[in-house]
C-alpha cells in the first residue's frame, strides 16, 4: 500500500529512542522483578543425606512432614517408595523435594514463584503463583503436588505427628518440601544450628526412628552430613538430568551393618 | 404446539443458529461456574497429566489464528494487496482465537484472579513467560487490527461518527502492525512448542524439532480455518461474498505448506527409532501403536495432512469447492489432533527416578464431562463471535474494491482522521 508520508528522520528518531528507553526499562524491571537473589550468598548450603541401608519404610517422615506443614492427607511432600531388594532385604527411597542447584521448576515458572533462596533451597512463593502448573510436568521427580481442592477441617496427622507451623496453602497452587525452612530460619535466629538441633532441624529428619536422614550444612567440613559424604558412597537420583540435587542417598548394600 | 412449530421454522435459521450455540454457552457457563466454586478437583486433570483438554484446545485457538499474521505479511509486506479482504476475514478470525485461548487458560489456572501476575511478575528466562508477553501484545496488535473493520460498519459509523473515524484511521498503520504481527507470532508460535520441548524430564517432547513443527502446523491450519471460515459463510448467508479464485489460491499454498510439514514429521519420527532412549521410544510406541495410534495416524497423518495435502495440490479437485472445504477442515481437525497428541503423550509415558531402573510407565486421561461443556463453550463463543461478525461487520466480504478499503474517502464527519 501507499504510505501518506515518508517516515521522517526526526520521527525516526523519536521511534528508536522511545524504543530504546523501553527496552532499557524493561531489563531492569526483569532484574528487579527477579525472584531468586544471589545463590550462593548465605554462609550456609543445606543439604539432606538418606541413608537407604537405615530405612525400613516405616512412613514417619512422611507423617510428621503432613503435621508439621500442615499438608492435607491427599498430598505428601516426602514420600517412601519401595525400591526392590538388596540381599534378600527390602529397601525403601524416600523421596522429599530434591531442592536442585538447577532445578527445571524454578527455570520454567513465568511469575518467579518458584525461586531460589540464598542457602540454595527451592522455595514457592504461594502468593505470586498462578496454578498454572508447569513446574509440575517441568519436575522430574514429582515431588511437586497441586492443590486439586481446599484443604478443610482437622488434619488428621494434627497433634499425633506434631503441631503445624506454616499457614495452609490456597486452593489452585502447587506445593513441595521446603526443607522446613520455618524450622531452619527460626533456629537459627535462637542460635541453633539445622542438623544438630532438633528444633531448628527439617520435621521429617527429627521423626525417623532409624536415623536414616541427616540434614546439615555442606559448607561446614564438620558437619555430619559433609562428613557422611567425605566416607560413604553416595549417589543422586537422575544425575543425567545435571538438576544437581542436595538430597544425596547412601545405597543399601549386601555389607550394610543390621 | 404446531402453530409454535410452524413459528419457529418461519424464524430466520441464523437465529437458530445462534440459539443453539447460546444453549451450549449457557451450560459452559454453569459449568464454568463450578469449576471456580469447586475448584480443579471437579475435572479429570491430576499431579499425572495436569495439562488436558482445556490447554489441548488453547494450544489449538492460538495455531489456527496463525492466518491473521501470515496474510497480514502478505498483504503489507510481500505487498499482496489482493489478498486484503481475506487478511480482513484472518485477522477477525485471529482475534477469536486468541480471546478463546484466553478463556481456556483462565479456566485452567489454578488462581484465575491472579492472571495479571503473568504481567508484572517475570521470569524472563521462562519460555511460558515470553509466551504470555507476545500472547498478550499480539492480542492488542489484533485488536488495533481490528479497529478498521469495525469502523468500517454502516451501524457503526452512523451512531460514533467520530470513533470511527479515528479506528479507521487505524488502517494507516497496517504495515507496521502486520510487521510487529509477524515478529510476535513467529516467536510464540514456535515457543509454544518449545515449552514442551525445552524440559528434560520429558525426552519425547525433549528436542528442538517442536518448535519448528509447531509453527509449520499453524501455518498450515492457520490460513486453513480462514479459508474454511470465508467458503462456510458464503454458502450460508448473502451476507458473506467470496472471491473463490483468492481462495483457491491460498489453498494451494497451504498444500504446498503441508508437504514441508510432513517432511519434518517424518524426520522427526523416523530419527527417534535410532536408538532406544528410556521414554521417548516409549512415548513414540504410544502414539504409533498405542493408546494415541488412532489419532496419529488416522487424525494427524492420513486424514489431517496427506488427504489434504494431495487434495490441495491436485488441480482438480482443489477446484470442487466442496472438496476443497472437505481438504480444509481435514488440516484443522490434523493440528487439532497434533496438539492432543503432543500435549498428551509427554504426561502419560512417566519415567521413574529409582536408581535401579530409570523405566517408562503409563497412565491414562479422559476429560470428564465438565472439561467437554466448558471446552465446547470456548469453541461455541469463537462460532458465535464469527457468525456475528460475517452478519454485522462483514468480515467475509470480497466484493468491497480493495483500494477503497485502504484510502476512504474522508467524509465530512470524519474529519478527525482526515488531518492523518
Amino acid at each position: 500500500m501507499k504510505r501518506n508520508k515518508p517516515l521522517s528522520r526526526r520521527a525516526f528518531l523519536k521511534t528508536a529512542a522511545a524504543a530504546g528507553a523501553a527496552t532499557v526499562l524493561g531489563l531492569q524491571y526483569a532484574r528487579w522483578a527477579r525472584a531468586s537473589g544471589p545463590v550462593g550468598a548465605s554462609k550456609h548450603r543445606w543439604a539432606m543425606v538418606i541413608d537407604q541401608s537405615k530405612c525400613t519404610g516405616c512412613g514417619y517422615c512422611t507423617e510428621a512432614c503432613r503435621a508439621h506443614n500442615d499438608v492435607p492427607p491427599t498430598i505428601a511432600w516426602n514420600r517412601v517408595i519401595a525400591s526392590g531388594e538388596v540381599a534378600g532385604r527390602p529397601t525403601f527411597l524416600p523421596r522429599p523435594c530434591m531442592h536442585c542447584e538447577h532445578a527445571p521448576c524454578v527455570e520454567v515458572c513465568m511469575v518467579g514463584a518458584s525461586y531460589y533462596r540464598a542457602d540454595g533451597i527451592v522455595m514457592m512463593d504461594y502468593d505470586k503463583c498462578i496454578g498454572c502448573r508447569y513446574c509440575e510436568v517441568a519436575c522430574p521427580y514429582g515431588a511437586r503436588a497441586f492443590n486439586w481442592e481446599t484443604f478443610t477441617g482437622p488434619n488428621p496427622a494434627v497433634p499425633e505427628w506434631g503441631q503445624p507451623e506454616v499457614p495452609r496453602r490456597p486452593r489452585g497452587v502447587p506445593e513441595k518440601c521446603s526443607f522446613c525452612v520455618q524450622r531452619i530460619d527460626r533456629g537459627l535466629a535462637h542460635g541453633l544450628m539445622p542438623g544438630v538441633d532438633p528444633q531448628a532441624t527439617p520435621a521429617c529428619v527429627v521423626a525417623c526412628p532409624a536415623k536414616a536422614r541427616v540434614f546439615g550444612d555442606l559448607n561446614n567440613p564438620d558437619s555430619e552430613v559433609s562428613r557422611l559424604l567425605a566416607t560413604h558412597p553416595y549417589y543422586r537420583l537422575r544425575e543425567d538430568l545435571g538438576t544437581a540435587p542436595r538430597v544425596y542417598y547412601l545405597p543399601a548394600r549386601q555389607e550394610a551393618e543390621s | 404446539m404446531t402453530a409454535r412449530l410452524q413459528q419457529l421454522r418461519r424464524l430466520p435459521r441464523f437465529w437458530l443458529w445462534v440459539g443453539a450455540l447460546g444453549v451450549v454457552l449457557a451450560v459452559a457457563a454453569a459449568a464454568g461456574v463450578i469449576v471456580l466454586w469447586k475448584g480443579l478437583v471437579v475435572t479429570n486433570l491430576n499431579d499425572l497429566v495436569p495439562w488436558g483438554l482445556w490447554i489441548a484446545i488453547d494450544l489449538s485457538s492460538i495455531a489456527l489464528s496463525a492466518g491473521a499474521f501470515l496474510l497480514c505479511a502478505a498483504v503489507y509486506l510481500l505487498g499482496l494487496k489482493r489478498y486484503q479482504p481475506v487478511a480482513r476475514t484472518a485477522t477477525f478470525v485471529g482475534l477469536i482465537g486468541y480471546s478463546m485461548a484466553m478463556l481456556c487458560l483462565f479456566m485452567d489456572i489454578g488462581q484465575p484472579f491472579r492472571f495479571w501476575h503473568a504481567l508484572i511478575y517475570w521470569n524472563t528466562h521462562s519460555v511460558l513467560w515470553e509466551v504470555t508477553m507476545c500472547i498478550m501484545s499480539y492480542f492488542t496488535v489484533l485488536v488495533f487490527e481490528t479497529m478498521p473493520i469495525v469502523a468500517g460498519a454502516g451501524w457503526f459509523k452512523r451512531r460514533w461518527p467520530r470513533l470511527a473515524g479515528w479506528m479507521s484511521g487505524v488502517h494507516h498503520y497496517a504495515p507496521f502492525l502486520a510487521l510487529i504481527g509477524l515478529g510476535l507470532s513467529s516467536l510464540h508460535q514456535s515457543s509454544l512448542g518449545a515449552t514442551y520441548g525445552v524440559l528434560k524430564a520429558r525426552p519425547i517432547w525433549y528436542k528442538p524439532d517442536l518448535s519448528v513443527l509447531f509453527i509449520l502446523s499453524a501455518a498450515a491450519a492457520g490460513p486453513a480455518l480462514t479459508v474454511l471460515a470465508s467458503m462456510l459463510a458464503a454458502r450460508l448467508t448473502p451476507k458473506a461474498r467470496v472471491d473463490d479464485s483468492l481462495l483457491e489460491r491460498i489453498a494451494h499454498v497451504i498444500g504446498w505448506v503441508l508437504v514441508g510439514y510432513l517432511y519434518f514429521r517424518f524426520w522427526d519420527a523416523f530419527s527417534m527409532t535410532y536408538t532406544y532412549w528410556p521414554g521417548r521410544n516409549e512415548g513414540l510406541d504410544m502414539l504409533t501403536g498405542g493408546q494415541l495410534a488412532f489419532n496419529f495416524w488416522v487424525g494427524e497423518i492420513l486424514l489431517g495432512a496427506l488427504v489434504p495435502a494431495v487434495l490441495l495440490l491436485v488441480p482438480r479437485f482443489r477446484r470442487l469447492p466442496w472438496l476443497r472445504m472437505v481438504a480444509l477442515a481435514l488440516v484443522v481437525g490434523g493440528v487439532v489432533a497434533y496438539r492432543w497428541d503432543i500435549n498428551l503423550v509427554g504426561q502419560l509415558v512417566l519415567l521413574t527416578y529409582l536408581p535401579t531402573e530409570i523405566a517408562a510407565r503409563y497412565t491414562t486421561y479422559t476429560p470428564a464431562l465438565i472439561e467437554w461443556a466448558v471446552g465446547a463453550g470456548i469453541v461455541a463463543y469463537g462460532l458465535l463471535a464469527f457468525s456475528l461478525g460475517v452478519r454485522y461487520l462483514n468480515i467475509v466480504d470480497h466484493g468491497q474494491p480493495v483500494e477503497a478499503e485502504a484510502h476512504p474517502a474522508p467524509a465530512p464527519a470524519l474529519s478527525p482522521a482526515a488531518g492523518d
